[in-house]
């Protein structure tokens, strides 16, 4: 079984997929669709804090917020540019994925250009395609509780975690805004009818959504110490929906669940499998869930009346 | 005698918590045209998705000319001789009208893929012609003009969608044809058109199952009805006698005199209560007199609307003045709720001005337009299911910003509709359709509006919970809140509203008092039609 | 653009000098036909790139060790994508929308992860060397078979079957209540479209000298969707000519050299945006008059069904 040192790291890489997953879900459940430009915010909220930490010597404290309202930006972008059109033109789901899949691919290419060479060669001096945090970035100091080597880093991205999803779940639930947001996430005619502004939920959903994002991309940059064009595309994007298959779409505790449980999940294949299966093992948890339980952990089944 | 074709045998199916269907029994002969009555939510949909296979997980007998097929999964149902209708039409609707009959001739067709795939082009098409004659003659079957054929079917009008329907469950070739309130949504003379359809099919020897709120309907051309009512069967015989049960009197019919009195929470929630109160709520008029103020109010004039390909409203004017009731009457799809939709701001006229108080309503947004005092009711009561009732009054008041006073609106609705604060908690969906109208509605009125736009409000009602509603429109109108009211139901809506127009395709046909429009001969041949309750 | 006008002025010159890349032109129509049948049936199935792996390692492994030829291998090939298709299409095609889509996603990827990269007998990651590969005798088979296909995709919207899947796409419970065998026909198209990913994947294979694995996960598969989407899923038109295009595309685009991908990336968001239905539009497609996202949403299914 685990020890009480891999079960912490367990959990703590899990913060970094369920806030990550939080985006995805928040999306799904005002839009109904899976916004496929969202691994590559979150790629971009850890680039741009590390441009900023590392190449023009800002604090991580400022750093970080600056990146975060940046991916909030890009979110902004993504529904102006990627989402809003389809929607004034009728179009199918899919055509979402398709643009926010676009969206993507062309964030991807533009930041491998920014290597050594090219006019945007500023990120990966000497042609590396991974950079780290430099060191002394965050305050290392650890602290022993019941035995167990504690990181602060760590433990902060557990506390930001748990924060984020109790503040969020307040919103949606009791404020007025989120209640707005589960109108139009059931029914955007009806919605604007009682005079909510469908447009402006929307977009304040797919910012929120994106701050997320970026947050967790810098989270990640931080713990893992891997900055790259890739971290979304082959590292997190799949997890995430992994996560939210797990815990239940457009299920806000299932989804923070869902990420605690993927994290330790890995770490036990990790464990008992080693490397090179491991990751397999989210895949095969996906299906089975997916096979299994649909709706994952907390969601409830939904049934088409007739 | 001849075994019946249809037995179902003490039907149970638990559904969301309720015994949907609490063990009903019922048996159809052969030719006959069995009618199904009862209030919304009593478990005539339910009886009909179990025997067709669509809901599973019940108990009882189903049989079909002597064979067991409870359980069955809903295509070996329909391989039985099954055909049916959905309550809210289900056409596939990128697909072309005469498309979605011929994909209804399934069953009829060679079932050798290798034959189809390689056979010659010349025989290949001279089937799809056929195929294509046979469909086009089932529309012609149901009343509709060949120019339908190949529009695709979501750009139909809602009573024609309706009719494609039945022609795609003809198309089955079916020993018997289920229809789910195949006339919600039509004018009288579509209705009388239906009726004659169904009494031909019938001495064609076809069997049919109906259901349906439509009295008239019932009585002409069913041989035998049955009434549901809490998922149980409370009345089984000759239409004329059913008609007269208590029972059923009580539970569904409702009488001219008694509407209110009848037993059941619903009408006593819509019913009742003092005037004062509603006056208290809807503040933004003046209470209590049946004067009109002419010169504010409601104008539009010269008013397009095109709803995608469709051009619904053409050149449209009206007036209504504050104080007034006013009514739109025509068929569906004739544009009424484009209309509506476009006063309120979700749509945009391509020409023409609407103005409300002042406010240009072709270019202000609908918060604007909710909160300079028109509220909206929309067709089909539109309440967020998934919130609770609660919160659906919450978000009625969103243009309202500020707590306090809203939440003393909420307190005083809630006293005078007890429903809402029975049920605050509850999802909205699991409230009865009754109960939701009344829902939909308060939600209108914590807006505080000054004008109230209805639509359709007592669309897929049963008569009992139909007169209750337009009882507590009557109130609302004496409270002095402006009305606009959009009825399929034009006897009703017109000896409720002071005025009216009657919108056909688009345009106002006719208009006058609501005296004058009951009396021209044309508007009566076309929309009243028979009273709505024997 | 010397890239079109040598295209127009000097076929053959053009043809020899892109053999390769005709060649994969033409396994990606493969390709997109192949996902292009479970979307007419209106079911969104991303497990193509592991299809594809299925039949491009069956028929190589075959190849290596039993010395079988490139038939046989494609046959056998085929057969275990149909045999696994069956076996998981049961369970996996009662979902809906985007479930569907996930679990066919985490079908390919769990098969990449557990069994071709953690196999020996697969070459893990260092994957295949195939020295019977000709790459560019394969050119022919794949545009036959692509024409084949392409006439055979055609016909079968014309029939029962085909009739049945487009009523599937379009509404399952009015399907079903015309007598349509929902389960079957879905299992059917499903099969129907591993057969033809994992023949795309033999013919693959053949054409080059080493099998890689990292060429058979869920970008893969994502970009033949695009193909499929972008060229229009009403006929089997659509996904050919996108997957021509998308391919050549980057091609024609060497000017843009480094930031190839940004301008496929972009192309994507605006094609999309401004021919939703796709490049070849069916014949009678026309906008819905009707702006009421619910039923517009389940459409696909996508989000039909969502749990809360």
């Amino acid at each position: 079984m685990l020890t009480g040192q891999e079960l912490l790291d367990g959990i703590f890489i899990g913060s970094i997929y369920a806030l990550f997953a939080l985006g995805y879900t928040l999306v799904f459940g005002v839009l109904g669709i899976i916004n496929l430009a969202h691994s590559a915010v979150f790629m971009l909220g850890a680039v741009f804090a590390y441009s900023l930490v590392a190449l023009h010597g800002v604090e991580f404290w400022l750093a970080a917020p600056l990146a975060i309202a940046g991916a909030g930006l890009l979110g902004a972008f993504i529904e102006f540019a990627a989402l809003r059109p389809l929607r004034r033109r009728n179009a199918p789901p899919i055509a979402a994925l398709i643009s926010t899949l676009g969206f993507a691919i062309a964030c991807v290419g533009l930041i491998e250009q920014a290597d050594g060479s090219g006019p945007l060669g500023w990120l990966w001096r000497d042609g590396a395609n991974s950079v780290s945090f430099p060191a002394g970035t965050v305050p290392q100091t650890t602290y022993r509780l019941a035995g167990l080597t504690v990181p602060a880093p760590k433990l902060a991205i557990l506390v930001i975690s748990i924060v984020l999803w109790l503040a969020l779940g307040r919103l949606v639930l009791r404020t007025q805004p989120g209640r707005a947001m589960r109108a139009v996430a059931e029914n955007p005619r009806a919605s604007a009818l009682l005079g909510i502004d469908v447009d402006r939920v929307i977009l304040l959903t797919v910012v929120g959504s994106s701050a997320l994002a970026g947050l967790a991309g810098i989270l990640f940059g931080v713990a893992i110490g891997d900055v790259s064009p890739y971290i979304g595309r082959d590292q997190i994007e799949l997890r995430g929906l992994a996560v939210i298959v797990l815990g239940g779409m457009g299920n806000i505790p299932g989804t923070i669940l869902g990420g605690y449980i993927l994290g330790v999940i890995e770490v036990l294949a990790l464990v008992l499998f080693g490397s090179g299966a491991h990751a397999g093992i989210s895949f095969a948890i996906l299906f089975l869930v997916l096979v299994v339980r649909p709706h994952g952990l907390l969601g409830t089944r939904a049934v088409e009346r007739v | 005698m001849a075994s019946p074709l249809l037995e179902l045998s003490e039907l149970r199916q638990y559904f969301g918590g309720v015994h949907a269907l609490d063990g009903v029994s019922l048996s159809i002969e052969t030719g006959q045209v069995f009618g199904l009555i009862g209030p919304n939510g009593a478990g005539k949909t339910t009886l009909v998705n179990v025997l067709t296979g669509h809901a599973r997980g019940g108990s009882g007998l189903v049989r079909i000319a002597g064979t067991d097929v409870a359980g069955k999964p809903p295509h070996l149902v329909a391989s039985a001789g099954v055909a049916r209708t959905f309550q809210g039409v289900r056409l596939y609707h990128e697909l072309s009208a005469i498309a979605n009959i011929i994909a209804g001739m399934h069953r009829q067709r060679m079932h050798d893929i290798g034959r189809e795939l390689f056979a010659p082009l010349g025989r290949v098409r001279r089937a799809r012609t056929a195929r294509h004659a046979q469909a086009l003659g089932l529309l012609e079957l149901v009343g509709l003009p060949d120019e339908v054929a190949d529009r695709p079917a979501a750009t139909l009008a809602y009573g024609q969608q309706r009719r494609v329907e039945i022609a795609r469950a003809l198309a089955l070739q079916p020993r018997l044809l289920i229809l789910d309130e195949p006339t919600a949504g039509m004018n009288p003379l579509e209705k009388r058109e239906i009726g004659r359809l169904l009494s031909r099919l019938s001495e064609g020897g076809l069997t049919i199952l109906l259901i349906e709120h439509d009295m008239p309907l019932v009585m002409s051309v069913c041989s035998r009805v049955a009434v549901l009512d809490f998922g149980r069967k409370i009345a089984d015989g000759e239409p004329q006698a059913v008609a007269r049960d208590q029972k059923v009197l009580d539970a569904y019919l409702g009488t001219e005199t008694s509407c209110g009195s009848a037993s059941e929470d619903d009408t006593t929630q819509a019913e009742g209560a003092t005037s004062s109160t509603a006056a208290a709520i809807t503040t933004g008029a003046r209470p209590a007199t049946s004067q009109t103020r002419p010169g504010r109010g409601l104008r539009a004039s010269d008013l397009h609307v095109h709803y995608g390909a469709v051009h619904a409203v053409r050149s449209v004017s009206l007036a209504v003045d504050e104080g007034e009731i006013v009514t739109l009457i025509g068929a569906n799809g004739a544009g009424k709720s484009t209309l509506l939709a476009t006063l309120s701001g979700v749509l945009r006229p391509s020409s023409g001005a609407a103005t409300f108080d002042g406010l240009d309503l072709t270019r202000a947004k609908p918060a604007r337009i909710v909160a300079h005092g028109i509220a909206h009711v929309p067709e089909g009561r539109q309440i967020l299911g998934r919130l609770t009732v609660r919160e659906n009054l919450e978000l009625g008041g969103y243009t309202r910003g500020g707590s306090r006073r809203l939440a003393a609106d909420i307190t005083r609705l809630e006293e005078r509709f007890p429903i809402l604060a029975e049920r605050r908690s509850m999802p909205a969906m699991t409230l009865s359709g009754g109960e939701q109208q009344v829902l939909a509605i308060a939600r209108a009125l914590i807006a505080r509006p000054r004008l109230l736009l209805l639509d359709e409000p007592s669309l897929g009602l049963a008569p009992i919970l139909a007169e209750s509603v337009f009882g507590l429109i009557a109130e609302l109108h004496r409270s002095g809140l402006t009305i606009l009211l959009v009825e399929q139901n034009a006897h009703r809506a017109l000896s409720l509203a002071q005025r009216g127009y009657v919108v056909e395709t688009g345009r106002i046909a006719f208009s006058g008092s609501a005296v004058e429009l009951q009396a021209n001969p044309e508007v009566e041949r076309a929309y009243l039609g028979s009273d709505p309750r024997l | 653009m010397g890239f079109f006008i040598q295209l127009l002025t000097d076929p053959v010159g053009f043809y020899n000098a892109h053999e390769l890349l005709v060649a994969q032109c033409g396994v990606n129509a493969l390709l997109a036909i192949s996902i292009w049948l479970t979307l007419y049936a209106g079911q969104l199935a991303l497990a193509t790139a592991g299809f594809m792996a299925v039949g491009a390692y069956t028929s190589v492994l075959l190849a290596i060790h039993q010395h079988t030829s490139l038939v046989a291998g494609t046959v056998s090939g085929c057969a275990l994508a149909a045999v696994i298709a069956a076996l998981i299409g049961l369970p996996v095609l009662r979902l809906r929308g985007v479930f569907l889509a996930i679990a066919t996603i985490g079908f390919g990827e769990a098969l990449r992860f557990g069994v071709i990269l953690n196999w020996p007998l697969t070459g893990e990651g260092q994957g295949l060397t195939n020295l019977g590969a000709n790459p560019t005798g394969g050119i022919l088979p794949v545009w036959i078979s692509v024409a084949a296909l392409a006439y055979l995709g055609w016909r079968i919207t014309r029939t029962r079957l085909g009739q049945a899947w487009a009523a599937i796409r379009e509404d399952e419970l009015a399907a079903a209540a015309s007598a349509i065998d929902v389960r079957a026909h879905k299992l059917v198209a499903f099969v129907l479209s591993a057969v033809i990913a994992a023949y795309a994947g033999a013919l693959d294979a053949h054409l080059n000298f080493f099998v890689d694995p990292t060429e058979y996960g869920f970008d893969r598969t994502v970009q033949v969707l695009v193909f499929a989407v972008l060229g229009g899923i009403g006929s089997v038109a659509g996904p050919i000519v996108g997957a021509v295009a998308l391919t050549a595309l980057p091609e024609a685009a060497r000017w843009a050299s480094d930031y190839r991908d940004v301008l496929y990336g972009a192309i994507l968001m605006v094609v999309v945006v401004f021919r939703p239905q796709g490049l070849i539009a069916r014949r009678r497609q026309t906008r819905r008059p009707d702006g009421l996202w619910p039923r517009l949403r389940s459409r696909l299914g996508l989000a039909a069904t969502r749990a809360q």
